[in-house]
């Protein structure tokens, strides 16, 4: 009995190696995605057109959306075509349906009785749930900063390894956030499908309001979003590392795990 | 201390009744069976004992511990084993896989066993195993730590005929070991093999408590017996008849004295008869059908059921009609 792991570790582990093939699959399309797009840049910046004039032009929230701030440079060109687009937007969407799917999933299926039959406590179920993606959110922080970086070089320029590093350090804090935020709706939407649907459809309303709302007098309230706390164009372009956005979106993570747990706790598992 | 104590307990899912007011004891080292239909919420008082559904009012106790509260439950969970009838089960991983998990949530005593015991190849993925195997890597999961509680809900649905066989023996060995068993079922042969007494559910009450070697007892005679004459159905809707199928041949339950079967048959030329101890599936019809007072109004009687599942003959009218209705 005693050597028995805490079940939140054992649902962690268990559900972390169900993940592992397509967590490979997933950070390996990513990093073809990135390299495809790095491979791109030299006939750009050669093509002799001011880009940083063509995207100036753009109305300001649609510059916000995209976090453009300059595209000409290296950085720039990173952050408005992968970071702003894939890691923010698609890796944050992407992880928000995985989570919305665990909980809800589990109930329908029949899983959660086979697992609540055992003696596991219902918050070690939420808990060994979120840290089962924790991995997968890790990986992919891990390997694209070496694949950018490579890819960089490769392409004949030069990157700041440290705001590529900061870039990453600041997007898990966000994924856990996209993670949590999932796996609070996995608990409020009994139904999988619609509970994945909903966490990443509310995810990409809450960005396109933060987008829309950020250039008007009501920028602020656009900081309900989580997309607000995680800027790759700062970090990447300015060298600004939003540490504040990272203690949200960590606060947040908890708050959400927290609720998710709370919500589970009262739940009937009827799916 | 009793093993399963279920008090009152009641659980509406909105407006559904799932069971009302279903009170019953399984006693330390008994085999207590739930037979019913399906939808008559067998399942919803098991999963309401397993702390799966929190009871709209009444409550129970699993192995002495408050199945309402979640600390205790835990604590029962530590002991019990869960055996659905059609398992929730990781497809895409292996059986191995998947009860090392399980061995590490609550542990694996009679594991290597168990797999040994019933041919499960472990290696397989599970979405790769027949409905039977898949069965049976539950049922591993649901024993492995050597319960001293089992819930069995459908537990052989999926097993062949060998493999029921198996798992009948494997159930009686844990009870002579101790453990005691909760089973449902809507087979009665299954019920009746297994358990010392049975609870009837019906549309989610629980309708009467009878042991197996009482409801033998009371069962009545099987007559079939075939006359010269035309038979008019009238002549044989007697008080103690019951179960009446009038063709070729005409077969009943007899529950009454030896003598009034002779008088009644007197009356014709018996070319052949043939009466012999009710199996226990008509005797629990039987008794089902006329003694139980069940919810009013209900068109939905067993005795209509299984009539409707034989498709023999002339049926009683009244006790088919609406026998699919629930």
């Amino acid at each position: 009995m005693s050597d028995r792991p805490a079940p939140w570790i054992a649902i962690a582990r268990y559900d972390a190696a169900g993940r592992a093939r397509g967590s490979l699959v997933v950070t390996g399309l990513l990093s073809a995605f990135l390299l495809l797009f790095l491979a791109f840049f030299p006939s750009l910046s050669t093509a002799g057109i001011d880009l940083d004039a063509y995207v100036e032009a753009f109305p300001p929230a649609f510059q916000e959306a995209f976090g453009i701030i300059a595209i000409s440079s290296i950085e720039g060109f990173l952050a408005v075509e992968f970071y702003q687009f894939a890691w923010l937007l698609l890796v944050g969407l992407y992880l928000a349906y995985l989570a919305g799917g665990t909980i809800a999933g589990d109930v329908a299926s029949g899983r959660m009785d086979l697992t609540l039959s055992a003696p596991v406590a219902r918050r070690d179920v939420v808990i060994g749930r979120f840290l089962g993606l924790v991995p997968f959110v890790v990986l992919l922080n891990l390997v694209l900063p070496v694949v950018a970086y490579v890819g960089v070089l490769a392409v004949g320029e030069t990157i700041a390894v440290e705001r590529l590093v900061a870039v990453h350090a600041l997007a898990v804090p966000y994924h856990l956030a996209c993670v949590a935020a999932g796996i609070a709706v996995s608990t409020l939407v009994s139904r999988p499908g619609v509970a994945q649907r909903v966490a990443l459809g509310a995810l990409f309303a809450l960005f396109m309001f933060e987008s829309v709302v950020a250039s008007t007098d009501y920028a602020a309230v656009g900081d309900v979003s989580p997309t607000a706390h995680y800027d790759p164009s700062a970090a990447l372009v300015l060298g600004e590392y939003d540490l504040t956005g990272a203690a949200i979106l960590l606060a947040a993570t908890a708050g959400l795990v927290a609720l998710a747990v709370v919500r589970f706790r009262r739940a009937d598992l009827s799916g | 201390m009793p093993a399963i104590e279920c008090r009152n307990l009641t659980k509406y899912y909105g407006d559904v009744r799932g069971i009302e007011d279903v009170s019953f004891t399984v006693k330390d080292g008994e085999v207590f069976g739930f037979l019913g239909p399906n939808g008559a919420g067998k399942t919803t008082a098991i999963r309401t004992l397993l702390g799966f559904l929190s009871p709209t009012s009444g409550g129970g106790a699993l192995l002495g511990h408050d199945v309402t509260d979640p600390a205790a439950s835990r604590r029962a969970r530590e002991r019990t084993g869960f055996l659905p009838g059609d398992p929730g089960l990781d497809r895409d991983r292996t059986a191995a896989a998947f009860l090392d998990h399980q061995a590490a949530l609550r542990g694996e005593s009679s594991r290597d066993a168990l797999v040994d015991r019933f041919g499960l190849d472990e290696s397989r993925r599970i979405a790769d195993l027949s409905r039977g195997n898949r069965q049976k890597v539950a049922l591993v999961a649901a024993f492995m730590h050597d319960p001293d509680l089992l819930l069995l809900d459908e537990p052989t649905s999926g097993l062949d005929p060998l493999l029921q066989e198996e798992f009948a023996a494997l159930v009686r060995e844990r009870v002579d070991d101790g453990a005691s068993v909760l089973l449902s079922s809507h087979v009665l042969g299954e019920v009746a093999a297994l358990c010392d007494r049975v609870g009837v559910l019906r549309q989610g009450h629980l309708v009467a408590v009878e042991s197996v070697s009482d409801l033998r007892s009371r069962g009545g005679k099987q007559v079939r017996v075939r006359v010269a004459e035309d038979v008019d159905r009238a002549d044989f809707e007697l008080r103690g008849i019951m179960n009446l199928r009038v063709g070729e041949t005409v077969s009943f339950t007899w529950t009454g004295e030896y003598d009034a079967l002779i008088d009644l048959l007197s009356g014709y030329s018996v070319l052949d008869l043939d009466v012999v101890d009710a199996p226990l599936e008509e005797a629990f019809m039987t008794f089902y059908d006329g003694d139980v007072p069940g919810p009013t109004g209900s068109g939905g009687t067993p005795r209509g059921d299984r009539a409707a599942r034989d498709g023999d003959e002339q049926r009683d009218a009244t006790a088919s009609s609406g026998g699919e209705s629930r």
